[in-house]
């Protein structure tokens, strides 16, 4: 349960998506980089999307973080049609409902850690010493709790990571969005990462992950596999491949 | 809105102060541009301070009259005289006159000595009336008296620089010096009054009126000025068209010939000198202005420069919740800051040139900046950032979040 209050009863599933394609046009050539995803995502749950590379995972992903428009299709956010929202209203939706962690960190490299998990607070219209509270509060949670004054390059990669998601969680979003958060770490540095995750689920986050690693995507509640932009599986966790 | 300023302001100020050298030299065209126009309005205001001061320390309300040949007179070999008839011609007539004294300054050479010590001064012949028109103080001894005049006493009162100049004692009174081979008592040392535009004011020698009349000898045509001061509560240009009335009735002049006299009052002078120095000032400050512009021009080439470079911040601020006013405000905050602080680097560069131009310049008045100057200088500067920042800031903000994302 959200502690805003902000859920809505309209809609039992958090997100639903109904024909949804993205394409590029390069060229003389198409590039149908979704090509019709339907798909219906429940609260608290924790979906892993896996797949090759370039097979639309990312912009999948993009899509769902309202970063990007779809060029077909129907999105519904928390019972929202996203697609008639303009560019601030999504930018509030972006603050709100959503918490991102890219497949390349994306920190801002002239703040320190705590700065940078700050940050979204800043639209939020909340003073700078109840920011700081929050935000020492959601590096503590992530375990990066004695490194709140270091830069991003004065951090390893795995620590960069958990900066990108306390930044992610200081804001209470509906949905953590994670693309590939474990593709540019040791296997060790993601075994820590993917049992923070783990504990996040267990505490009723709705996670979705995006990976090409088969045990990464394992972990979750579902993997829905992707292919040239379309769904070829969808499963729960557990159940044999083949 | 506040809120957002303060934030923008916050983070405006990390960016600027990350990069010092680089906000530095984006800022040295309204540095140098602001650090100008305050050198320049600091000089002239100074100035124009100093030359009121001056004035009022000649009389404010005092008028002099002296002769003045027009060029249709001096074509046909005549020269315009002001006579001692005048003198008591406005003596008896002029209303709203509060003292009256002639002046007759020495025609011929107008060396003093003493002792071995000799130099060249304004010697003038007056009356007792001349401290209050002018303003004359004496500082020890006493002031030429009504009795100098009418008994022709051979006395003169000095001032400050001639008794440096010809090494009389630190009170000169009673020592004898040489005007024009005439042997004069001093009887009096006037206040140190300083220098109106180059004329020392300490560079004089009175004597009484009729004793300097005398010494011109049979040379009947004399040329005199006549100094006035008026009432309390008088116009200075009634007065000065009463005496005009007076003068060229008394001088038969028909109403299609010039005048042969001139009126100068000490406000007039002022005010002629306040023209040119606004004049100066305005000149100078808007060659200046365009330097402004100029800096402004570096301020929005780095703020695009700035953009660029930080698309990917931009990108992320967005992903994360930032509206575009967030991004307008912050890169807008940061191109004003950046100019008013070239403002204010430059407010204190400008004061600082010309406090040391003033007084390396022997004589010059002290430099000294009005509060409109500081507030323009500001103003200007911080305007001149919001207007060239707009460009940038749009940029920033209507930049799609996903592109600024994905920008190498
Ligand atoms: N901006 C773009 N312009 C043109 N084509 C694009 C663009 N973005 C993505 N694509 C194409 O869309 C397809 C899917 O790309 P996407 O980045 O979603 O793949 P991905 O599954 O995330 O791959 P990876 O595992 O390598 O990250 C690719 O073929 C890519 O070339
Ligand atoms: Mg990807």
């Amino acid at each position: 349960m959200k502690p805003d209050g902000k859920m809505n009863i309209a809609d039992e599933n958090l997100i639903r998506l109904n024909g949804i394609a993205k394409h590029y046009e390069m060229g003389s050539t198409l590039v149908r980089a979704l090509d019709g995803i339907s798909v219906e995502i429940q609260r608290g749950d924790w979906v892993s999307f896996i797949g090759s590379s370039g097979s639309g995972k990312s912009t999948f992903l993009n899509i769902l973080g309202c970063l990007d428009r779809p060029t077909r299709g129907e999105y519904f956010l928390n019972g929202v049609y996203v697609e008639e929202l303009g560019p601030n209203q999504l930018a509030e939706i972006r603050n709100r409902e959503i918490g991102f962690i890219f497949q390349s960190f994306n920190l801002l490299p002239r703040a320190t850690a705590l700065g940078n998990v700050m940050q979204p607070l800043v639209y939020r219209r909340i003073g700078y010493r109840r920011r700081r509270e929050m935000a020492r509060e959601a590096l503590d949670r992530v375990g990066l709790g004695d490194r709140v004054d270091h830069l991003p390059n004065q951090l390893s990669g795995g620590q960069r990571q958990r900066v990108a998601i306390a930044r992610g969680l200081v804001t209470q979003p509906s949905i953590l969005l994670a693309d590939e958060p474990t593709g540019n770490l040791d296997s060790r540095t993601s075994a820590d990462i993917m049992q923070l995750f783990d504990q996040l689920h267990s505490e009723g986050q709705t996670l979705i992950l995006v990976t090409h690693e088969e045990d990464v995507a394992g972990l979750g509640d579902r993997v829905i596999e992707l292919l040239d932009g379309k769904i070829i599986r969808d499963r729960r966790a557990g159940e044999p491949l083949h | 809105m506040f809120y957002v300023i303060l934030e923008s302001t916050r983070s405006a100020l990390i960016s600027i102060l990350a990069h010092g050298l680089r906000s530095f030299l984006t800022t040295l065209g309204i540095v140098i541009g602001v650090a100008s126009v305050i050198a320049v309005i600091s000089l002239t205001q100074g100035m124009s301070a100093f030359i009121g001061e001056s004035f009022s320390s000649l009389g404010s309300n005092s008028l002099t009259i002296q002769s003045h040949t027009p060029i249709s007179e001096a074509m046909r070999g005549g020269r315009a005289r002001l006579t001692p008839e005048d003198l008591e011609l406005i003596e008896r007539r002029a209303e709203g006159v509060a003292s009256i004294t002639p002046i007759l300054y020495a025609s011929r050479s107008s060396q003093v000595r003493y002792a071995a010590q000799t130099t060249f001064s304004q010697i003038m012949g007056t009356t007792y009336a001349y401290r209050d028109v002018a303003q004359a103080w004496v500082q020890t001894g006493r002031f030429i008296a009504e009795s100098d005049n009418l008994t022709r006493r051979r006395v003169t009162v000095i001032g400050k620089k001639v008794r440096e100049d010809l090494g009389l004692p630190e009170n000169p009174v009673n020592e004898y010096v040489e005007l024009g081979g005439e042997w004069f008592k001093i009887i009096g040392l006037l206040e140190a009054k300083g220098d109106v535009m180059g004329f020392d004011q300490d560079d004089i020698v009175l004597v009484p009126y009729s004793t300097m009349r005398s010494l011109a000898g049979n040379q009947s045509q004399i040329d005199i000025q006549i100094q006035l001061s008026l009432s309390e509560g008088v116009e200075v240009d009634d007065v000065t068209r009463q005496l005009t009335a007076l003068l060229r009735n008394a001088h038969d002049l028909a109403p299609d010939e010039d005048d042969d006299f001139r009126i100068n009052t000490a406000e007039q002078l002022m005010e002629t000198f306040d023209t040119i120095i606004n004049m100066v000032t305005l000149v100078i400050g808007g060659i200046v202005s365009i330097s402004l512009l100029v800096g402004g021009i570096g301020i929005m080439n780095i703020m695009l420069v700035s953009v660029t470079e930080r698309t990917r911040e931009i990108g992320i601020c967005k992903a994360i919740g930032a509206k575009r006013h967030h991004i307008l405000a912050q890169f807008l905050i940061e191109a004003m800051l950046l100019s008013l602080l070239g403002g204010l680097i430059g407010l204190g560069l400008g004061y600082g040139l010309g406090t040391a131009i003033s007084s390396s310049i022997d004589s010059f008045p002290p430099a000294s900046i009005p509060i409109w100057a500081i507030a323009l200088a500001l103003g200007f500067s911080g305007f001149v950032g919001v207007l060239f920042g707009i460009l940038p800031a749009a940029k920033a903000a209507n930049l799609d979040p996903i592109d600024a994302l994905r920008y190498e």
